[in-house]
Formats: structure tokens, C-alpha cells, sequence
């Protein structure tokens, strides 16, 4: 526990102490939030208005309260894996530089060595990623405040599951590589990627049918929807209480992703957790496997 | 003296390249022993494989009785490393990375903080503690890799090209304590180098070429074998120095003649007294130990 800890301990203050990954990791939420503030926020304010019935008008403080939702959950969906690819970075540079050597060389246990890089994402991911559920809470309680005491506490479940499904994930990916330019490579493919294949940038009902089964396989789809669910869940009870009809409210739902469907079949909110949940515990035994499989190929 | 280091024909290969072929050798306790070859002859691949880093392909390799596979674990713990560069943490502070890593041994606390005083004392860093490790210079980050490999009071140390690159100062400052490291806990230094002044005050000698074995020795079987005595004449003229029939070249207000061996060289001082007047009989160098057996020279990290 002791070699655990201090190795924890020494991989969190490599992350904060090295400029160029902290800021690096910073950039996905900051692109967001910039791109949100410029035009996808009034882009997404006009199709709302859409779907509408007619004569039917909301308020700007509903409107706003469901844009500003949305802008939540995409920024926090996609910073709370992009940002843990970014924090575990230390595990390939440990490679790059030859640490990796020096910690092995002691004997020290390959599940520690593996499980500490992991707890150590962990810890840097969530102080930034809830950093920026602070940062994303007063955005939304400045433009249009639905959510309850619940709602909140269940949003910041959401960041830490997804959290640790990102880091789990990055684990198992970075576990592979050796090199600064494999490095490079896979930070921006995930930072470009993840946003469009976990509904962030676009809700994944508004890609094709096909492509929508192929999505439905992937377990972060489901976190952004349970981020997102309960990031404007408040604003659809407010819809409700002044009269706006169901089939209004559940077309938006599904316009959104708060609904998620798996070949038709609308999937559960504990049905999302526990996938998310399994995945996320799947992949870290895969990652310590691998590790105890290398370890003992150099025997 | 016990063997704390016992390899058997070792082989290791990387696909088509043989990068140790077998290899045979063992190292006493409390023993300097030098390791050399010149890069890519197969040193640092057998320093991996009893580290436990690497695996080999086929032989035995025992350290302090236990073979290396039975518990490679508590072996890492009678071994202290240090590589030839640096792989500490560049953006930690020198207290923060050695407790990082004292900390793999299960040395914490209370306990930590006596070790470090007593290698800050020993190596003369107790002001750098504080300092970050990038911001060091090549000598005192050297020492900061020396005590790193203390840290958990290893019975081996291995040494990669420990002094290359350092001021004579700072070599001095390393070498001293290594000697009394090895007087005061009969420390077992297992050493590569590329100076040859250096293999030249180890106990053993093995020499690689090619992944394989090609001389060991203690310094002077290896002088005896491989290379012959000089003699060199002081305030002689060449005429003189060619009539005598021997091998010589000049050198600053000298020559310098090659003979087979000490025997040769009494003999032929015997027969010309009058030529012998101001002359010194030295041994061959561990250079030409070197040249001679790989055909190839080594000088401070290059190969000639």
C-alpha cells in the first residue's frame, strides 16, 4: 500500500508539474466551450425552436437552460475522457525517457506499477474534470438555473463513472505505446474523434440509422446520455409544469440523446450505468492483465 | 571468496542479431569487476537480463545462490543499478524522486529520512535536496543516481558507464566512495566503462566482442597475456636504439621498445649495458589488453 501510494503520489505531482500535458489536457474543454460560446449555442437554440408545437413559446431563461445543459454535457462527455488520455500520458513518457526502467528494476509488484498510473489519472482527471463541472454549474445558474440538489449530485456521479472509463480506456490504449509521435497521434485522434463517436459535438440521433446501431456498441455513448439526462432534466420538468405536451418534450429527449436506444429498444437509465459500470471494470482488468503478461515474458 | 554472481552459458538473441552468445563468467563477493566491450558487444543486455529485465534465451544466471528465476523479486532487492543516463524524475525535486523510489523498497518515513541523510552525507549532496533534478549539473545528478542505487543497501552495485562524460573532480568524488563502500560493506561493484585507467583497478576483467567472450583475467593475467613489457631509453641515439633489434618507436626525447615480456627486457638490458643507462620498464595498458583482443580501441565512450 505504501509503494502504491507513494507512486500515486509521484505520478500526480509529474502531471501538474509538467506544463505541457496539464495545458494539453485543458484544450478540449477550452475548443469547446469557445465553439459553444461563438455559434453552436444559438445553432442549437434554433432547432429546439423547431421542434416546438405551434404557438406554443418559451421563455429565453428555458431556453437557455437547455442549451446551457447541453453545452454541460458536451463539454463535461468529452473532457472526462479526452482529459485522461491527456493526464496518462506520464505512463509513455516513462517509456520515452527510460523511468520505467528504474521503477522496475525494484520489486516493485507489476499490478502496482499499473494500478498506481491508473489511480493517478484518476485523481488529475477528476480535480480538472470537476474543476470544469463548477465552472460549467454557474455557467448554467447564469443563463438559466432548472436543476435540483439531485440532479447535481448525480451529474458529478456521471463525471466520476465517466471518468474512470476514460482513464480505464486510456489505460488499455497507452499500454501500447512506446514513442512520443505514437503519443501525439493518438492524443489528437481522440480529441478530434471522441466528441462525434460519444454524441458530444452532434446528438447520434442525428446521424444515420446504420451508423446509430454501430454507436450503440460504444459504452461512452452512454455516459454522455447519462451527463446529458441529467444536466436538463430540470428544464424538461419546467416544460412540463407550464403545459408542454409529452410527445413535445419526449421528441426532444430523443432529439438530445437523454433517451438512448439499442436496436429500437430504449435502454434504461441503470441499464446505461451498468454498462458503463462493466466496461469500466472490464477494461482495467484487461490493462493490469497485459501488464502481469509483460512482466512475466521478461522472465 | 563466495560467487554473488554466477552466469552459465548465456544466450540472448533480438531476431537474427546474437547479442550474447555463451557467455560464462562469475563474480566474487566484495570484488570490482569490469565488464567490457565496446557498444554492442553484448554488456548491456547482460546487465538487463540479471536485473530481470530482459529475458534470456537459454543458460543460467545465479545470483547469491538463487537462481534468477526462483524469485526474481527478492534478487531485485540485492541489486542497486545505476544507468548510464539518468532516468529519475527531471521535473521532481532530488528528496522528492528518492523518496519516490525509496518507497519501492518499502523504505518510508522515519526510515527514509536516515538514509537520505547518510547518502547526502556520503555523496556530498545535503544542499541539492530541495533542488529539482533537470536543474542539476552532469557530476551532482550522477550523485544523485549513485544514491538512488544505495538506497535500499544493495549487495551489488552495477555500475553502466558510471563516470562518463564527468570531470576528474567529480570521478574522483564517485570513485572515493565507491572504494569505501566496498571496504566498509564488502559491496560487490559489477562495472562497465569505456576508461580503461578505471578497468585497469578492477580485481577481475571480462572482455565481450560480438556477444561473446573473448579474454578475462585480472588486470595483470590479462597484461602478461595479451601485451608485452616497454622499455623506455632516455638520451640515446636512434642509430643505437636500431642496432639493438627490437621493436621501437619514438616518442617525446625517448624511444620506446616492445618487448615479449619482462624476461626479454632484463635480458636485453643485461647484454647492453652501455645503452641502458637512463631507461624505465613499464607493462602494457589495459588499451592495449583491449586492441589487442578485439582488434578494436576504446577512448572515453567512443570506439576507435
Amino acid at each position: 500500500m505504501k509503494i502504491f501510494r507513494e507512486l500515486t503520489r509521484r505520478n500526480i505531482i509529474l502531471f501538474f508539474k509538467d506544463k505541457g500535458m496539464f495545458f494539453t489536457s485543458l484544450i478540449t474543454p477550452a475548443i469547446l466551450l469557445v465553439l459553444y460560446a461563438t455559434f453552436l449555442g444559438n445553432v442549437f437554440k434554433d432547432s429546439f425552436m423547431t421542434v416546438l408545437p405551434e404557438g406554443l413559446k418559451l421563455s429565453d431563461e428555458i431556453l437557455n437552460g437547455l442549451v446551457g445543459g447541453q453545452l454541460m454535457s458536451s463539454i463535461l462527455a468529452v473532457s472526462c475522457v479526452t482529459v485522461a488520455f491527456c493526464s496518462n500520458m506520464l505512463m509513455v513518457q516513462d517509456k520515452v525517457n527510460g523511468s520505467i526502467k528504474d521503477l522496475t528494476i525494484s520489486p516493485v509488484k507489476s499490478s502496482t506499477l499499473a494500478l498506481s498510473y491508473y489511480f493517478a489519472t484518476l485523481v488529475s482527471t477528476l480535480i480538472i474534470c470537476l474543476s470544469a463541472t463548477a465552472i460549467c454549474l454557474v455557467y448554467v445558474a447564469s443563463i438559466g438555473w432548472f436543476m435540483s440538489a439531485c440532479d447535481v449530485l448525480m451529474l458529478v456521479l456521471d463525471v466520476f463513472l465517466l471518468v474512470m472509463f476514460g482513464t480505464a480506456l486510456s489505460s488499455v490504449i497507452h499500454f501500447f505505446l512506446s514513442s512520443q509521435g505514437q503519443m501525439s497521434a493518438v492524443g489528437t485522434i481522440i480529441s478530434a474523434g471522441y466528441g462525434f463517436i460519444c454524441g458530444a459535438y452532434m446528438p447520434i440521433s442525428s446521424f444515420s440509422e446504420g451508423l446509430q446501431k454501430v454507436l450503440s456498441f460504444l459504452p461512452g455513448t452512454y455516459g454522455t446520455s447519462l451527463v446529458r439526462s441529467h444536466s436538463v432534466r430540470g428544464t424538461f420538468e419546467e416544460m412540463k409544469s407550464i403545459g408542454l405536451p409529452d410527445d413535445a418534450i419526449n421528441s426532444m429527449k430523443d432529439g438530445i440523446d437523454c433517451n438512448m436506444y439499442f436496436f429500437g429498444r430504449e435502454v434504461d437509465t441503470s441499464v446505461k450505468y451498468l454498462v458503463l459500470v462493466l466496461s469500466t471494470v472490464v477494461l482495467i482488468a484487461i490493462y493490469v492483465a497485459l501488464n502481469a503478461n509483460k512482466r512475466k515474458k521478461r522472465r | 571468496m563466495k560467487r554473488i554472481i554466477e552466469i552459465n552459458n548465456l544466450y540472448k538473441s533480438f531476431g537474427d542479431v546474437k547479442a550474447v552468445q555463451d557467455l560464462s563468467f562469475c563474480v566474487k563477493e566484495g570484488e570490482l569487476f569490469a565488464f567490457l566491450g565496446v557498444n554492442g558487444a553484448g554488456k548491456s543486455t547482460t546487465i538487463n537480463i540479471i536485473c530481470g529485465q530482459l529475458a534470456k534465451d537459454s543458460g543460467t544466471v545465479v545470483i547469491d545462490d538463487k537462481p534468477l528465476e526462483e524469485d526474481v523479486n527478492t534478487t531485485k532487492t540485492k541489486l542497486g543499478v545505476v544507468f548510464q543516463n539518468s532516468v529519475l524524475d527531471k521535473a521532481l525535486s532530488v528528496k522528492d524522486n528518492l523518496r519516490s523510489r525509496a518507497a519501492l523498497y518499502g523504505i518510508t518515513g522515519a526510515e527514509f529520512t536516515k538514509r537520505l541523510e547518510e547518502l547526502s552525507k556520503m555523496l556530498s549532496f545535503e544542499d541539492l535536496l530541495k533542488r529539482t533534478l533537470g536543474k542539476l549539473s552532469g557530476g551532482q545528478l550522477r550523485r544523485i543516481d549513485i544514491a538512488r542505487a544505495l538506497l535500499h543497501r544493495p549487495k551489488i552495485l552495477i555500475l553502466d558507464e558510471p563516470t562518463t562524460g564527468l570531470d576528474p573532480q567529480t570521478r574522483k568524488i564517485i570513485w572515493n566512495v565507491i572504494d569505501k563502500l566496498r571496504r566498509d560493506e564488502n559491496m560487490t561493484v559489477f562495472l562497465t566503462t569505456h576508461y580503461m585507467e578505471e578497468a585497469a583497478d578492477a580485481d577481475y576483467v571480462v572482455i565481450l566482442d560480438s556477444g561473446r567472450l573473448v579474454a578475462k583475467g585480472t588486470p595483470l593475467e590479462l597484461k602478461n597475456k595479451y601485451t608485452g613489457d616497454f622499455i623506455t631509453i632516455y638520451n640515446v641515439e636512434e642509430e643505437t636504439v636500431k642496432a639493438l633489434g627490437a621493436k621501437y618507436e619514438p616518442i617525446k626525447d625517448a624511444f620506446r621498445l616492445s618487448v615479449p615480456n619482462t624476461a626479454a627486457a632484463t635480458k636485453l638490458i643485461v647484454e647492453n649495458p652501455e645503452v641502458f643507462k637512463d631507461f624505465e620498464i613499464t607493462k602494457g595498458k589495459m588499451d592495449d589488453v583491449f586492441l589487442t583482443v578485439t582488434g578494436k580501441a576504446l577512448t572515453g565512450g567512443a570506439e576507435k
